[in-house]
């Protein structure tokens, strides 16, 4: 009884409920963020230039330097 | 901006560095500010009591809040194994590397200062003054810069707690007609 409610509960949470996908959002954001100022970092360290990297990152030169210009120079 | 500033609404400011302190935070966010200023006498406490809350449930809820934390359940709902991930970051980076916030690296020699997100909050707050024609600013006008910036941490807390923008509004409103009567 008590197994066949938890299962229940797990199918609802995995199945519809949005908070799933929202908190699943929300990690992959952080998981993006953090990713990306590591690969930024050391781009920077091995000589990119910003055009460089903003190219790749499919955004402007202004928009990557005014994210990381001052934490990796 | 500050000379605008109510006594209340600048103690809310100053508390908003011990209750970052409390929560371990390196920085003074948006949701800190929020809850020192609902942590002083004043239109923002008022508004809260009309709600059922306060200050405390409020900060349990930022306690709470995911900011910054990678769910690994989360990721596994949408088919990504955080411990692959994991593994191959630090490959590269080394261990460690993505449970630390690379960019707050900077942020943390320069002591606990404010972040963007609670630079805006306090300019919202201008903003809400000048909305509702006061030329002060006081707690209920940081109340109500919380509610405003729907992506903050300080929001997601309000929402936490049970309140909805439009309840949080409506009590700010009655709360200052309330002292003003």
């Amino acid at each position: 009884m008590l197994t066949d409610m938890s299962d229940d509960l797990m199918t609802a949470a995995a199945g519809d409920d949005p908070r799933e996908g929202l908190l699943a959002v929300h990690s992959l954001r952080v998981l993006a963020d953090r990713l990306e100022a590591l690969h930024v970092e050391r781009a920077r360290g091995l000589g990119w230039s910003w055009e460089q990297i903003a190219a790749v990152l499919g955004v402007s030169r202004q928009a990557v330097h005014k994210k990381f210009g001052k934490r990796f120079r | 901006m500050f000379e605008r500033f109510t006594q209340s609404a600048r103690q809310a400011v100053v508390l908003a560095h011990g209750v970052a302190e409390r929560l371990g935070a390196d920085h003074v966010g948006a949701e800190h500010v929020l809850v020192g200023a609902v942590l002083v006498p004043g239109p923002a406490a008022d508004a809260l009591t009309r709600l059922g809350t306060g200050p405390d449930a409020l900060e349990a809820a930022v306690r709470s809040l995911p900011a910054g934390a990678i769910d690994a359940d989360a990721l596994a709902f949408v088919g990504i194994d955080l411990d692959s991930v994991r593994a191959q970051v630090e490959a590269t980076f080394g261990p460690g590397a993505l449970d630390d916030d690379p960019g707050s690296r900077g942020r943390r020699r320069s002591g606990r200062a404010f972040d963007g997100q609670a630079k805006k909050l306090l300019q919202l707050s201008l903003r809400e003054a000048i909305a509702y024609k006061s030329n002060r600013i006081d707690t209920g006008h940081l109340l109500l810069a919380a509610v405003r910036a729907p992506d903050s941490p300080a929001h997601r807390a309000l929402l936490a707690v049970g309140v909805t923008p439009d309840q949080v509004r409506d009590a700010v409103v009655a709360t200052w007609a309330g002292a003003a009567s």
